[in-house]
């Protein structure tokens, strides 16, 4: 069975991420044993972010590696093992988010479009959005309330 | 476009800034949008950028240089050098040229550094002592805050107490003492001491590269309104959002240079992000929270007054009252002289309109400066939102749900009662162009 890296190399579509994942050094992580989850955003993904995101990472590894790392989750774990969680720990180190049921699959603010893509050294899970890491401070602002009495 | 979309899906908001809510959910900044609020914040952006090109290159020069120095009394004294250094956002050499500009030291800070206000040229240390220079006590309160605060989100705040980091701050402190019996001695009896002075050098070099960015995007942004190409406060304020995202990877470190020797403090591979490490923080430091700062008000600590957790905190820009200003012991006064003499000649034109005595303008650019910054704030709070969340056209209603939760949450932290936040915040001043 193709690895995580075969599968992305061979499918259209991931060229971007491929050529970050090179860039990052990370081809033979990926091509390891593992097994890892990853979340992987598609070429329109990127091509969302605003002009220069890109390239500035590109001129800095480590901290392209950072957020590479951040798609990434130890284990080998489907949607249907993923749906017992409400957000997961990443490689990078911050929790992922996640939002699942029977017609949802969302990953921060990111949707996967494929699920379950099974390799020989984990799961990719195609997402829409790259995702960025939500410091601690976003969901107590998230869950902030005032008290009803509370007027401008 | 994006307004219908978000009207007709939701329900409208029921905060008490309802109106800025959905002025936010329709692309817009917690500034209304109105030539004159946009000719303010752009003439305060031009004013600004010109003493934050000092600002950060003296910042590097300290955290860089002075470093570890218990006594600096010649911090501020930039060397050539330094005033040399290449922005690695502006210039021919740029890593990213998306902003126009030189990358040594801008022009009219070099004939202010020289003749100052006095309009003569004398000895640098002749125009320091009479306090006719750019005055870094503001740019090290702001430092000061980002250091005292702490756990504002990130991975720099846990590395600064790491294993790691003190390894490396005592090999850089122990290169830096060699050849100094007193500062060996005091180093051996205070080595807690001078850990924090590493750490406050750490913080110099953070803040100073989050500067670095932000002097040439503002000089662009000043350009582009000359130009005619900057129409609008909303435009202004997506300029800034790109402008976040193009530098997010940005790497914050901090290295010392001692012997002509170069010591990492906080490694670039660490992968450290602008964006994390330095930004976010920023805003929410200064921004914020920033300290209650003598002179202004009484406060009875006894009486609750002062709020026991630092979250709470509530003395940035964004509460601020301007009207004290000027008078002693303000520390952003010091701030409001510094951007008072690169004023563009449309807003002194304009402050001259309305002035109300002789040292007015100081006040009203300080008003003008609470507006750019409330856009600069809206900047963040929408490139937050499009960084964790959703865009502001996207058709699933459940998704604009939860932008509208990000966008009331961020408000509430102006409508909050408690400590008399919501008495304090000028989000409300701000709708009105009567207040100046």
């Amino acid at each position: 069975m193709p690895d995580i890296v075969d599968i992305a190399v061979s499918v259209e579509g991931f060229s971007t991420l491929v050529t970050a994942v090179k860039a990052a050094n990370l081809v033979d992580t990926l091509k390891s044993p593992g097994p890892f989850t990853v979340f992987a955003p598609t070429d329109a993904a990127f091509a969302k972010l605003p002009p220069g995101t890109i390239t500035t990472l590109v001129q800095n590894i480590p901290q392209l590696t950072r957020i590479l790392c951040y798609h990434v989750i130890p284990g080998r774990l489907k949607k249907a093992d993923l749906a017992k969680f409400q957000s997961v720990g990443s490689v990078e180190g911050s929790p992922i988010d996640l939002t699942i049921d029977k017609e949802t699959f969302e990953v921060n603010n990111a949707t996967v479009l494929q699920a379950d893509i099974e390799a020989e050294n984990g799961i990719i899970h195609v997402i829409d959005t790259v995702i960025l890491m939500r410091p601690h401070w976003f969901w107590p602002i998230m869950n902030s309330t005032l008290p009803t009495s509370a007027g401008a | 476009m994006t307004t219908t979309l978000a009207a007709t899906k939701l329900p409208p908001s029921t905060h008490p800034f309802a109106e800025i809510v959905h002025r936010l959910e329709a692309g817009g900044s917690m500034l209304p949008d109105t030539p004159e609020n946009l000719m303010q914040i752009i003439g305060l952006y031009k004013a600004y950028a010109v003493p934050m090109d000092f600002y950060w290159r003296d910042l590097l020069y300290i955290a860089e240089q002075v470093f570890v120095d218990p006594l600096p009394f010649f911090k501020f004294i930039i060397p050539e050098e330094y005033l040399k250094l290449a922005n690695h956002y502006a210039g021919e050499s740029a890593d990213l040229r998306i902003w126009r500009g030189i990358d040594t030291a801008h022009p009219e800070l070099l004939e202010f550094m020289e003749k100052g206000e006095l309009k003569r040229k004398l000895p640098r240390i002749l125009h320091h002592l009479w306090h006719d220079r750019i005055n870094m006590e503001f740019a090290e309160e702001c430092m000061r805050a980002m250091l005292w605060h702490r756990d504002m989100g990130g991975l720099l705040d846990p590395y600064m107490d790491s294993e790691e980091y003190k390894q490396n701050a005592d090999r850089a402190i122990r290169a830096y003492v060699q050849g100094n019996p007193l500062l060996q001695g005091l180093y051996k009896l205070f080595p807690d001491m001078f850990m924090e002075l590493c750490r406050q050098a750490t913080m110099y070099s953070v803040l100073g590269l989050f500067w670095e960015v932000m002097a040439p995007v503002f000089f662009e942004m000043s350009d582009l309104y000359d130009e005619g190409k900057l129409t609008t406060v909303p435009e202004a304020m997506n300029f800034l959002v790109n402008g976040i995202f193009a530098v997010a990877g940005r790497p914050i470190y901090h290295r010392v240079r001692i012997r002509g020797e170069w010591y990492d403090i906080v490694p670039k591979s660490k992968g450290f992000t602008w964006l994390y490490e330095a930004a976010f923080p920023y805003v929410e430091a200064v921004f914020y929270r920033t300290s209650p700062f003598r002179g202004t008000k009484s406060y009875n600590a006894q009486a609750n007054q002062v709020p026991t957790n630092q979250l709470d905190f509530h003395y940035g820009i964004l509460y601020a009252d301007k009207f004290p200003v000027a008078s002693a012991g303000i520390p952003p006064t010091l701030l409001h002289q510094d951007m008072y003499h690169f004023l563009p000649q449309y807003l002194v034109d304009y402050y001259r309109q309305h002035c109300r005595g002789e040292e007015d303008m100081l006040i009203q650019l300080g008003v003008s400066f609470q507006r750019s910054m409330y856009n600069v704030t809206s900047a963040v709070i929408q490139a937050g939102r499009a960084a964790f969340l959703y865009p502001l056209d996207d058709p699933n209603p459940r998704h604009l749900m939860m932008n509208r939760r990000y966008f009331e949450g961020q408000l509430n932290r102006f409508a909050r009662p408690e400590y008399g936040i919501r008495e304090a915040a000028r989000l409300t001043y701000i709708q009105d162009q009567n207040y100046r």
